[in-house]
């Protein structure tokens, strides 16, 4: 199940250049790449004429040449040259993709190119806010994207998967969780009072006794999820609002279906302490790493287990709240995507 | 005591007006938020006078359709 009509994170700003990079995108080959002024351009990846991914050939000036039998085209798919011949077929043309750099990433809209308004991409400002410290990362993820959307509205697993990094028990024996679903949002907040914190907390923030924790999970559909995440010395009135003494920081995810068992698993890791000084960015961004890592390796046995056996039943649990709204949201969207695409013609 | 795992939920209609909350304990009890139902209602109302009542508002009944 793929949502075309949203706009989709293609490629970390950096990775984009004069060097044509194909990347998969809901299921299509997707060529990106910057003209001379640095406009970042999406095409689709293969030739009009034999289908050789567009990404193999070159750049020449603005145009993108196909290393098979050099077609040019321009930022917009059309074919501008064609090798020892002056007429240029109609048909020779491939798609252009919306495109935006925006918040250290590009950002790439796969439907219907008249609904692509850039207004509708989801903030992730702490990315290059002077006010945070902040890196990007990114994982490559043989999984179907919503296993790892599930995983991060439901974050009990951190006390299991996560217990030598950012997790302890005290987060599925002693929280308090609330879930608030609205039309097109779920946001699952969870406290967990005058506990002992996990290690990272304890390596990053240097905590040493019992503290106020707090995970605020921001879903945005299809596949956005913005966690604001810190703890306070306990009794220092973090629920209340005031964090004082502390860590905050934003972990900041957004995954892109590359098909619908792999994924691109982009995130990136904010934190409102010691915003100038890269080492501790670093540090930071290397104990998430690490987590996240423990992240994939579940992701990808779930979705060879999925293999074996797909759709097998599944129970839910109290801690799936959270989860199983995301999913009723993505499901509702889905179908209301099916019903207002254009009916296919009879051949 | 202390606390043990339960989950609060909360369903936001369009207009941006919040339900009242629904509870899912640890020990597989479903609470609802609301409002208990006075000796005067029970009559006026000829609801059962030793039952453990609660109001809730409609509300609460789109949350837990939209939700449960």
């Amino acid at each position: 199940m793929f949502l075309k009509n949203f706009w989709y994170v293609a490629a970390s700003d950096h990775e984009v250049g004069r060097k044509p990079l194909r990347r998969i995108i809901l299921g299509e080959p997707i060529v990106l790449f910057r003209t001379e002024d640095g406009t970042p351009v999406a095409l689709e990846d293969r030739c009009a004429h034999r289908h050789l991914p567009l990404s193999m050939g070159k750049l020449i000036g603005d145009t993108l040449q196909c290393h098979y039998h050099g077609l040019r085209y321009d930022r917009t798919g059309t074919c501008v040259r064609v090798p020892g011949q002056d007429l240029i077929p109609p048909s020779a043309r491939v798609r252009s993709y919306p495109l935006v750099d925006r918040y250290r990433w590009l950002w790439i809209w796969m439907g219907d190119p008249a609904l692509a308004d850039p207004a509708k991409i989801t903030d992730y400002h702490w990315l290059d806010d002077p006010y945070w410290g902040a890196a990007t990362q990114y994982l490559h993820v043989k999984a179907n994207w919503q296993l790892i959307v599930d995983n991060l509205l439901d974050l009990t697993h951190l006390a299991f998967v996560h217990e030598t990094t950012i997790g302890n028990s005290a987060l599925v024996e002693h929280a308090s969780v609330k879930v608030q679903r609205a039309h097109d949002n779920v946001v699952v907040t969870r406290w967990i009072i005058d506990q002992p914190p996990p290690p990272t907390f304890v390596k990053v923030g240097g905590f040493s006794g019992n503290v106020d924790r707090w995970q605020m999970i921001d879903f945005v559909p299809p596949a956005f999820l913005r966690l604001d995440v810190g703890a306070t010395p306990t009794g220092t009135g973090a629920p209340e609002g005031r964090r004082v003494g502390g860590i905050s920081m934003r972990n900041l995810n957004a995954i892109t279906p590359e098909t619908a068992t792999t994924s691109h698993y982009f995130w990136g890791q904010a934190h409102d302490f010691d915003i100038h000084n890269p080492h501790t960015t670093e540090k930071v961004v290397a104990q998430i790493r690490t987590a996240f890592l423990e992240d994939v390796a579940v992701f990808e046995a779930q979705q060879a287990n999925l293999e074996l056996v797909p759709n097998p039943p599944q129970t839910d649990i109290n801690a799936d709240t959270g989860v199983i709204q995301a999913r009723r949201i993505l499901d509702r969207l889905y179908q209301e995507e099916v019903a207002a695409a254009p009916p296919i013609a009879a051949e | 005591m202390s606390l043990k795992f339960r989950v609060e939920l909360v369903w936001q209609d369009s207009d941006e007006s919040v339900a009242e909350s629904i509870f899912l304990t640890s020990d597989g009890r479903v609470i609802l938020q609301g409002r208990a139902v006075s000796p005067a209602d029970r009559q006026a109302l000829s609801l059962p006078a030793d039952a453990a009542l609660v109001s809730v508002d409609r509300k609460t009944i789109r949350a837990i359709k939209e939700m449960l």
